[in-house]
């Protein structure tokens, strides 16, 4: 059960996070049924809370599905590095998992079997299991919660704006490099001019000037300032 | 409210769920068969990042139609809550910090 000890300091950030999501899915108008089958099918902090101001917007299903995909790019590289454990197993367990898997259990995971030489343990996998599902269970719950208190608290308590907070402090951590900090900039400047745009096309604007910017400062970081201007 | 009340967010929450899926799942998969070379993972790295921001920003520095640029108190009350997580490196320490600050904001300016 060493998979539940390495997870717990990430379940109160976890428990936070459910809770604002619940709230803020109530709060940008879904039915508590739909919040609640949101939660239990979606199951991703980062592309809920991003599908709501969408949404709550009726932007088109397309652009809805395009965001929800770019905001879990990062879950490919989690699973190129942990693609070796689990190659084995028959591809129905590697598909569940692979939906389970979230930051935490990634975080919880890498560090402990990182450098171990056999690869795919029982030991490991009963550690990522136990993770994952942990994790899964703390969600839900304080979800149901954030959903029950989404309908008593009143709108004046600004708790929608917790979300946007919640995404807020998802990105921060992330900004550590220049490059990054660069592609967070043109990113943002972008997506505040490209709102009169229709169809929140500013959004994919965003992102395509944040990847060109971040690609071309890091290139330029590499070269050192030799011989580029 | 009416759209929302009808199938439109249900359909929404099936892309969702299926883009979730695609991109947690598809390593796990098919990982055998695609490397990812380096320029790949390195545009990976910024993309989830330039999303959360392109949603982050029309929140806290909104346009109104037919107006332009407008001010939103949020936007003070983010800039704070940068503040405080830069002192503490707490992500609960920013978002009820932030939430608060808006609340107060809203009661004494709005």
């Amino acid at each position: 059960m060493s998979g539940l000890k390495a997870t717990r300091p990430g379940l109160i950030a976890l428990s936070i996070w459910g809770i604002v999501t619940g709230v803020a899915m109530v709060k940008s108008g879904l039915t508590e049924h739909a919040s609640i089958a949101m939660s239990l099918l979606v199951y991703a902090g980062s592309a809920q809370l991003t599908s709501l101001p969408l949404i709550a917007a009726g932007a088109p299903l397309w652009l809805i599905f395009a965001i929800g995909c770019i905001v879990n790019l990062r879950f490919l590289i989690f699973g190129a590095a942990l693609h070796p454990f689990f190659q084995s197993m028959s591809w129905p367990k590697r598909l569940l998992l692979g939906y389970l898997t979230v930051d935490i259990t990634f975080v919880a995971f890498m560090p402990k079997f990182a450098d171990s030489h056999n690869k795919g343990s029982t030991e490991q996998r009963w550690f990522y299991l136990a993770s994952a599902v942990s994790c899964w269970i703390v969600w839900q719950l304080t979800s149901l919660i954030g959903i029950a208190l989404g309908s008593i608290v009143p709108a004046s308590w600004s708790l929608g704006f917790s979300a946007i907070l919640a995404l807020l402090a998802m990105v921060l951590p992330l900004i550590k490099t220049r490059p990054m900090m660069i592609s967070v900039f043109a990113a943002g400047a972008t997506a505040w001019l490209g709102q009169p745009l229709p169809m929140k096309l500013g959004l994919l604007l965003a992102v395509i000037a944040g990847i060109a910017s971040g690609m071309w400062a890091e290139h330029v970081v590499k070269n050192g300032g030799k011989g580029t201007a | 409210m009416s759209t929302l009340d009808n199938w439109y967010p249900y359909l929404a929450i099936v892309f969702v769920m299926v883009s979730v899926v695609l991109t947690r799942a598809s390593y796990w998969l098919f990982g055998h068969l695609v490397p990812l070379p380096d320029n790949v993972r390195s545009a990976l790295r910024y993309a989830p990042v330039a999303g959360l921001v392109a949603i982050i920003v029309p929140e806290i520095m909104p346009w109104e139609a037919g107006i332009g640029p407008v001010f939103d108190l949020k936007l003070i009350a983010a800039l704070l809550s940068i503040v405080l997580f830069q002192v503490t490196r707490n992500a609960v320490v920013l978002i009820i910090g932030g939430t608060v600050a808006l609340w107060i904001l809203r009661t004494w300016l709005g």
